[in-house]
């Protein structure tokens, strides 16, 4: 996955793409069964043990649960290079897991979004640092 | 448990940013409150403050600060922090040390001096505190996660456009009479529905802004006292919630939440009603009038049915038939609520229990809920915080 050299997130351990895909990276108890994201985010079960947390990427492709269009900028510290705004934030439901994501919608027709239909996760770059490298988000594209 | 009474409240008025010190609007509401309960501040025997996040040393010790500002005298001084439910926390802390017989009289209150624009994240480690990455990467402010909901909501029950934007035809009409709300116009359903969309479906005019404002009740145990207030009112129970695992709603500052629901949704608010309810043995069914925490119109429905004022998916139905009007069956923000205010962290929860209370004492001029006798002041605050209170005269 050549072009996914010289990328770097802006913030470690939220989005991998080491395997050729891009993952969202989650943490699963497996006492409770319970998906947590960002993974050091735990939401333990009441009465869980808490033993057997293990990091596991979340499904590369989920289903569109709700999402919204941003018509403001958002604020610092949020910052990218090309203008945004409107931007879309979808909330993605990654059925397997029970869980739902949010995340920025990148390389999607806005006007296209529908509630159920098919995303997948990728990356939306921001800025490039001092490094030269390009400073990347999570982000999820219609399929 | 000794019964406690509210014997006088104090506002400062929700305004917009100010150069002015926090403690200067907490000193107008203290000041409202002791003359409105006709109290000398030495009959103070503890505070219970709602910290000033945004206000440094001063602002993590506002107890302290206004303490030393009216004379220290030595009482018990506790500084709490529940986010938008700062002012819960105290007031519950407040009844408490007096119904279990510690103090005899204290002082809840809050004050927030608004930083101009957005509220954003208040440390840069990204582990402890996942508001980093949501601010950073998530590109995700505030009402982006209530127009999630609603978006949510318009699909499962059908709350349309004009839904929303009557809800804010009704704040704006309640607001423009009252004296302590900070935006007085009064707009149209058309206006409403022109207004720009900040995150669609929500617009400009159906989400709240920060604000700036004190608020201050003095609350007792003391006989004497009670005789002499005008009105006392009783505080039947005072709550805080927060929320249960499974809880399907998109949390402010998360960036995830569950697929399948397995409690109710924002169940910090839940908690905190039940609790109330059951602690006062008041339902939703004996409430008079009602001030929930319209943050965005999509609020102002999902607390009808998280409070329990009707079942899920009927909020809309109540709206439209006008039985959350004044004069209507259950009267619901006759302050204007939070839309006619705006949010000022630590003093709002205060606010909203201050709202109930002048109701209760017929205070309420153009606004008056007519015969009100029992009334319900629900907020709650950003990572599962929630708090009740529920009084009656």
């Amino acid at each position: 996955m050549d072009k996914m050299a010289n990328k770097v997130a802006r913030i470690p351990n939220l989005v991998d793409w080491s395997t050729g895909e891009v993952r969202l990276m989650s943490a699963k108890c497996n006492s409770c069964g319970t998906y947590f994201f960002p993974k050091e985010h735990y939401q333990h079960r009441p009465g869980c043990t808490r033993e057997g947390v293990e990091d596991v990427l979340l499904a590369k492709k989920g289903k569109l649960a709700s999402y919204t269009v941003q018509y403001y900028p958002c604020p610092a510290p949020f910052k990218t290079e090309q203008k945004i705004t409107p931007y879309g934030i979808g909330l993605v439901e990654f059925e397997d897991e029970k869980i739902q994501v949010t995340g920025i919608i990148t390389n999607t027709d806005l006007k296209t979004l529908k509630l159920g239909m098919e995303m997948e996760t990728t990356i939306l770059e921001m800025y490039t640092n001092e490094e030269k490298q390009q400073v990347v988000t999570w982000a999820f594209q219609a399929v | 448990m000794r019964d406690v009474y509210i014997i006088g409240t104090g506002i400062h008025p929700w305004t917009g940013f100010s150069e002015k010190v926090f403690a200067d609007f907490a000193a107008v509401a203290v000041d409202g409150a002791l003359k409105d309960a006709n109290i000398e501040w030495k009959k103070i025997q503890a505070i219970m403050a709602g910290i000033f996040i945004y206000g440094g040393n001063a602002g993590h010790l506002s107890g302290q600060y206004l303490e030393s500002i009216f004379g220290e005298t030595g009482i018990p001084v506790v500084n709490v922090y529940n986010a938008c439910a700062t002012g819960s926390a105290s007031i519950r802390m407040a009844y408490n040390s007096i119904a279990a017989g510690e103090t005899d009289t204290a002082l809840a209150f809050g004050a927030d001096v608004s930083p101009k624009g957005f509220l954003t994240a208040k440390s840069d480690n990204a582990v402890q505190d996942r508001d980093v990455i949501r601010w950073k990467m998530g590109g995700l402010p505030n009402p982006i996660y209530w127009a999630l909901e609603c978006r949510k909501r318009m699909a499962k029950y059908g709350t349309t456009e004009e839904d929303l934007a009557l809800v804010k035809v009704l704040m704006s009409e309640y607001g423009s009479k009252n004296p302590h709300a900070r935006f007085k116009k009064t707009y149209s359903l058309e206006e409403v529905l022109k207004s720009a969309y900040v995150c669609d479906p929500l617009r400009l005019y159906e989400i709240c802004p920060v604000s700036t404002g004190a608020a201050a009740v003095i609350v007792t145990a003391d006989k004497d006292l009670i005789s002499k207030a005008d009105k006392a009112v009783k505080i039947n129970a005072t709550t805080m919630g927060s929320a249960i695992y499974g809880d399907p709603t998109i949390r402010i500052s998360a960036l995830s939440c569950p697929a399948v629901a397995e409690a109710p949704m924002l169940s910090e608010s839940y908690s905190a009603s039940q609790q109330a309810y059951k602690k006062s043995g008041i339902g939703p069914e004996d409430i008079d009038v009602l001030e929930l925490p319209d943050n965005s119109s999509w609020h102002y429905l999902v607390y009808l049915e998280t409070c329990g004022f009707c079942k899920e998916g009927e909020a809309d139905k109540m709206l439209r038939d006008g039985m959350t009007k004044i004069g209507g069956k259950l009267p619901v923000n006759p302050s204007g609520g939070f839309s006619s205010h705006g949010e000022a962290l630590s003093a709002q929860a205060l606010w909203q229990v201050i709202e109930c209370a002048n109701q209760l004492r017929g205070r309420c001029g153009e606004r008056q809920v007519q015969g009100a006798k029992v009334a319900m002041a629900q907020t709650y605050g950003l990572m599962g915080n929630s708090g009740t209170t529920i009084m009656t005269i």
